[in-house]
């Protein structure tokens, strides 16, 4: 697997995206928690005018882990995908070059946070 | 002198959080039925979760990364799921027998049947999660459940007879029990010590209030310090029950019996205390517990998560949260016997162990995650012995429950 050039992660590591990109937690730039690495969408094999090997594409997250689980495929469209681009680390954790806004997230969070959390009185102060 | 201060808190907030209403029915009932010959079961417990506490603290300082996250990641969404829904469901069980717990206590203090407690004390429950901060939280309960002490007093003030005592540390098996029943009770005792939320929490406690390596010194400090004192207190119990109830072949089906002896040794005041402290106990630990449900779900399926944020901005974790606690009061309406849901919660504690267990060994030796902290080897072997022992514990759980009848 080569990894694209801009950010490129640990000086040209080698590591296995099974054990070390699969399942791991995504953070944004700031250290936000925006989802786990719940599948990867990788390059067609061999791939038309590179030199032959995978690459990863994108990190995809959201409810596509219970194809993982169950079985069973989902329209292409329906992916949220982490660009391989906004990588900026690999460790314990896979961190990202940019904010989770710019990610794209299941609507619950949103619907929740909206209409239930926000009209609870105090939903939106930090407990102290 | 701050940093001393800061460390003595830690201790204490360490011993007085130590115990549950796990811990509390489960000492009581085998003081009361096997006097002090299960004693061991106490010790052996404590070290575990000693060992247990102190890698997936280490883990989660180090790496940042908390329990269910390094089990996701390690065990892959499907054996995860399955551990999710094992862990998730005994959370729940305990979550129950907490909120179960304060609600007694509370009757114990009121004469105002617990049934009616437990909505008021479900919805104190949420909103100290709601409004109050991390370390305040855990601070002022842990200080409070210090009074839980009075069990100390107590069998001090009772002046046992330490021959009769240490015999009955020698003995195996006491007088009529079977010994199906003796091994379902120390499966239950281990249970009790080494329950998995305290891990999920006490790890995922750690990002809340945002370890680094530098902590891991206080951090090792609370829990071989504060952990074995709590300990004392769980011996404590199991003793006052060994000294009053037992030798009166009363056995404990309630609360009340447990403070029996409080009562008995040091009259009104040292139950006042005692009741304060059963309360924050398992106020405590129904917070704890409440949290445990969030935090696993949440970091299965990598949600934002904590305290430390506004609830806004974690808002399946708040609701994970509340629809526990309803389940949780949905349960306890049904008017179900909440000293016999906290037994079998701790009985399957005990069988699901190993699932929180061996992820948390295993990424405390993976250089990746640790780098020079990995695990030494002193750590690696009491480390790999209670893998043995956890495992053991884990298989013979559900086939002495059903052997015993729940322990009768």
């Amino acid at each position: 697997m080569t990894l694209p050039r801009p950010p490129r992660p640990g000086g040209g590591r080698l590591i296995d995206a099974r054990l070390s990109l699969l399942d791991r937690q995504v953070l944004d730039a700031s250290g936000q928690p925006v989802g786990v690495v719940d599948d990867l969408e990788v390059s067609e094999l061999p791939e038309p005018t590179g030199d032959g090997r995978v690459r990863v594409l994108n990190l995809v997250h959201g409810p596509i882990v219970l194809e993982r689980i169950v079985g069973g495929r989902r329209p292409k469209a329906h992916f949220e995908r982490v660009p391989w681009s906004t990588v900026a680390k690999l460790g314990s954790a896979i961190e990202l070059a940019v904010d989770a806004d710019e990610v794209p997230v299941g609507w619950l969070e949103d619907w929740l946070a909206r209409n239930v959390i926000a009209r609870i009185p105090g939903g939106r102060h930090v407990p102290r | 002198m701050k940093r001393l201060f800061a460390v003595a808190l830690g201790i204490l907030t360490a011993i007085g959080g130590f115990l549950d209403i796990g811990d509390i029915v489960t000492n009581a009932v085998v003081g009361s039925r096997f006097g002090m010959s299960l004693a061991w079961v106490v010790l052996v417990g404590v070290a575990g979760i000693c060992v247990f506490a102190h890698m997936a603290g280490k883990v989660a300082a180090v790496s940042g990364r908390a329990t269910f996250e390094v089990i996701r990641e390690r065990l892959g969404p499907r054996m995860a799921l399955a551990n999710l829904g094992a862990s998730f469901l005994i959370n729940l069980l305990t979550l129950t027998a907490e909120v179960g717990g304060i609600a007694l206590a509370l009757q114990l203090a009121s004469s105002v049947h617990y049934l009616l407690w437990v909505p008021v004390a479900a919805l104190a429950v949420w909103l100290v999660i709601w409004r109050v901060g991390f370390e305040k939280m855990e601070n002022v309960t842990g200080l409070v459940g210090l009074l839980l002490i009075a069990f100390a007093v107590a069998f001090f003030l009772l002046g046992p007879d330490w021959g009769e005592l240490g015999a009955q540390v020698l003995q195996r098996l006491p007088g009529n029990e079977a010994s199906a029943t003796y091994w379902f009770y120390a499966v239950a005792l281990f249970g009790a010590a080494l329950t998995p939320y305290e891990v999920f929490f006490f790890s995922s406690g750690a990002v809340e209030e945002g370890w680094t390596v530098k902590d891991l010194g206080q951090s090792r400090l609370n829990v071989l310090v504060g952990f074995p004192l709590g300990g004392l207190l769980s011996l404590a119990i199991a003793g006052c029950a060994a000294l009053v109830l037992l030798p009166r072949g009363i056995e404990v089906t309630s609360l009340g019996q447990v403070l029996l002896p409080v009562a008995e040794a040091g009259g009104k005041l040292l139950l006042v205390a005692v009741i304060l402290g059963v309360v924050a106990a398992t106020f405590g630990a129904a917070l704890e517990t409440t949290l445990s449900a969030g935090y696993t779900v949440a970091q299965f399926f990598g949600w934002t998560w904590g305290k430390f944020r506004r609830p806004a901005q974690a808002a399946r974790f708040h609701v994970t949260m509340m629809i526990c606690m309803i389940i949780g009061l949905g349960v306890l309406a049904t008017g179900v016997d909440p000293v016999m849901v906290t037994e079998i919660s701790v009985v399957f504690s005990a069988a699901a162990l190993p699932l929180t267990y061996l992820p948390i060994l295993i990424v405390s030796n993976d250089p990746d995650y640790m780098g020079e902290h990995v695990n030494g080897r002193a750590l690696n072997v009491a480390g790999q012995v209670y893998f043995v022992l956890i495992l053991v514990a884990s298989l013979a759980a559900i086939p002495l429950l059903i052997v015993t009848g729940v322990g009768q």
